[in-house]
This record gives structure tokens, C-alpha cells and sequence, in this order.
């Protein structure tokens, strides 16, 4: 497992359909995501049956916990770039009583520091809803700058929205966070 | 180099200098040939060397044309030479968007307007024919005959992704641009077809 500050980054087994499935179908938490469709049970398990096992070239799926052991959503590396040595981020906080309190922060900062250090990776990517402000402000404090404004990208609740692309360097990295040996942010 | 086109068989799309039409199997070779040609895969991202074999599954399975499954044209001038290919892809239906990608092949037909022919060519397909409402692109930060010519279809930047494409020792940012009907009517659309020719 990889141990953050408030969570723990563990793999997805299938005791955790349940929640998985509340979350996607939770119209709060998927505003924020691309998930128009709602999603049957069947196929939230046949997701979950598909992921095939953590590794660079089909990228980490990864549910998470607080040190409770609490099951508070996902995070994943997607899109992963070998020559390039780049990937896409992913975060669901599915647990709402979980936003807002620093659990994303500290499981993102989790993920970049395997990204990095673990994985060699030189840069972590994601897309944003421009209006999705409380998501932006926790990407700030991971270490993300905007790089781009995607026009009227997304068609949803009746009008078109702007997406944010974000990204952070290593080196970036490095300077928030003390580097490699650094201690993990209080 | 006659391209096979038959235009009792398909429809084509045509511009100014160009006419965008079906990939062929006859076109493999040259296909072929530019794909191996380093001075043009610079600008694409084409990493790896391609056997003649794998271009030619590339053109075999190659869905039709369509909506769910992307547009893929080859560009011929009005003399009927293939000089490059473009392709819309990433096609969502919700959004109505798409995402562009073009090669000029023959590098004789660089910088002289018939990539940006082709171009509006297709962006008029895509927002007059397939009801698109936004298309964009990333190109790399060194391809500025590149940028030049989307900026001249109306394509607007958008921002710079950092780091983003590592080739030639070294990581380079890639800028992605976007166009968006409204901005494409005001510069080729209908309405600007009828200002012209009343001029």
C-alpha cells in the first residue's frame, strides 16, 4: 500500500462494488465527472472484473482508505506515456462527508509521489471543469498549474463548459514537496 | 502518381486546390514512403520505423468513414496528385466535438496553402455536414508552419501543455488549439461566402 499523511492507497477488490456503485450513481459526485449514463450494477462488476493488474503500460487503479480503513473513493494513472513519461490523473472522492477536509490532497500528493519516485515519471496530467472550484483549489496545493483552457469542450446540463487541462513536472514536485528524502507535508 | 479516385464511386470533398477523397489500397506506397520519411514524421509523432505490412493492415482495417468511427481523407490537388492525408478522430457525439490531424507527405506542397485548402475543407465538412460545434488540435511547440496554417482555418490558442512530447534528447511543449464554429463562420462560413461574392 502506499501510505499518505491521512490515507492509504490500496488496490480495488470486489468487496468494493457497493460503494462504487452508490458513488457513479451519485448525480453530486458525477457532475464533476464525464459519467453521463447511469451504470447498472452489472456493469460496475464488470469493470471491476476487467482492471487488469497495476502496471506501467495499463496504468494503477487504486481505491482510497483512511487509516480507519475506510473506503472513500478512487484515484488512478491512466493514459500512461512510456517515451514520454507522462500519465492522466484521476480522483473520485464517492464518500462526500470526506470532501473539502484534505483527504484528496494528501491521496493525490500519495499517488504523484509513486508517479515519481516510483514510477520515473517526468510529468501527471488531468482535466478539470472550469467551474469546479473546490477540485482546483486541491490541485493548486498538489503542485498543478493551468496550461490550458479547452473552449466550450463539454456539453452538460444543457450548455457547454470550458475544461481546464492542468499539469505537474517533477521538478515542480520536488520544490513543494522536499524531493525524494523529503518528509511528507504536515 | 495519379491517385485511383473515382468520383462515380466516391464522393469528395472539394476546395480551392484540393480534394479531400477515400484512402485506397493504391495509396500504400506513398503513404508508406512519407511515414519512413524523417523530415515528415518529426511533425506527427511517429516514433518508430513502419513496415510496408503494418501500414497495409493500417489501410485494410480501416473503418468506413462515419460519425462513431472518425473521417479519414486523403488530400489530392485538383491535378489528382495525393500529396497527404488528414483524419478527425475522437469524434463524441454529446459534445460535438472532434479532435484534427493532418500530414503533408509530399514536401514540395509545404507553405504553399494547400494544407490550410485542406484544412477548411474539412472544417466545413465537420461543422457544416457532421454538425460538429468544436474541433481541436495539439501540435508541437516547434511546428510553426503548422501553427501559421491553423491559425489561418481560424484555429485559436488555447494553451501550453509543458513537457508534454519527449523526442530528439529533449521535452517539448505542446500547444493545443481549438476552433470553434461560430469562429469559423465568421471567417469562411456561409455568411462570409456571400461578403465575398459580392465584393
Amino acid at each position: 500500500m502506499l501510505e499518505g499523511q491521512l490515507v492509504r492507497l490500496r488496490a480495488i477488490e470486489p468487496g468494493d462494488l457497493e460503494r462504487e456503485y452508490v458513488w457513479i450513481n451519485d448525480l453530486e459526485v458525477t457532475r464533476y465527472l464525464t459519467a453521463r449514463y447511469p451504470m447498472s450494477r452489472a456493469d460496475e462488476e464488470r469493470w471491476i472484473q476487467s482492471a487488469s493488474p497495476n502496471s506501467f503500460a495499463q496504468g494503477v487503479r487504486l481505491a482510497i482508505e483512511t487509516k480507519e480503513g475506510e473506503h472513500i473513493g478512487n484515484i488512478d494513472l491512466h493514459r500512461m506515456h512510456s517515451e514520454d513519461r507522462k500519465a492522466g490523473l484521476g480522483v473520485m472522492i464517492g464518500n462526500k462527508e470526506y470532501w473539502g477536509n484534505g483527504y484528496g490532497t494528501d491521496a493525490i500528493t500519495t499517488l504523484l509521489r509513486f508517479a515519481f519516485y516510483e514510477q520515473n515519471l517526468n510529468r501527471v496530467w488531468l482535466t478539470v471543469f472550469d467551474d469546479n472550484d473546490r477540485a482546483m483549489a486541491c490541485y493548486r496545493k498538489c503542485g498543478f498549474v493551468e496550461e490550458a483552457r479547452q473552449r466550450q469542450d463539454v456539453y452538460m446540463e444543457g450548455r457547454y463548459r470550458d475544461v481546464l487541462f492542468m499539469g505537474v513536472l517533477r521538478r515542480d514536485f520536488d520544490a513543494l514537496h522536499g524531493g525524494p528524502g523529503g518528509e511528507p507535508d504536515a | 502518381m495519379r491517385s485511383t479516385a473515382d468520383p462515380e464511386v466516391n464522393p469528395m470533398l472539394e476546395g480551392k486546390t484540393v480534394i479531400l477523397r477515400a484512402l485506397e489500397p493504391a495509396d500504400l506506397e506513398r503513404v508508406h514512403t512519407w511515414m519512413n520519411d524523417p523530415e515528415v514524421r518529426r511533425y506527427i509523432a511517429m516514433r518508430y520505423p513502419m513496415a510496408r505490412v503494418d501500414e497495409q493492415a493500417w489501410l485494410k482495417d480501416r473503418p468506413q468513414n462515419s460519425f462513431a468511427e472518425g473521417v479519414r481523407l486523403a488530400i489530392d490537388t485538383k491535378e489528382g496528385l495525393h500529396i497527404g492525408n488528414l483524419d478527425l478522430r475522437e469524434l463524441r457525439p454529446e459534445d460535438r466535438s472532434a479532435s484534427l490531424g493532418i500530414v503533408i507527405g509530399e514536401k514540395e506542397y509545404w507553405s504553399n496553402g494547400h494544407g490550410t485548402d485542406a484544412l477548411t475543407t474539412l472544417l466545413r465538412f465537420a461543422f457544416y455536414e457532421m454538425n460538429l460545434h468544436r474541433v481541436s488540435l495539439h501540435t508541437f511547440e516547434f511546428n510553426e508552419r503548422g501553427q501559421a496554417c491553423y491559425r489561418k482555418c481560424g484555429f485559436k490558442e488555447e494553451g501550453r501543455l509543458r513537457e508534454h512530447y519527449y523526442a530528439e534528447g529533449r521535452y517539448w511543449d505542446s500547444l493545443v488549439m481549438a476552433v470553434l464554429r461560430e469562429e469559423f463562420d465568421a471567417l469562411h462560413g456561409l455568411a462570409a461566402e456571400v461578403v465575398g461574392s459580392s465584393a
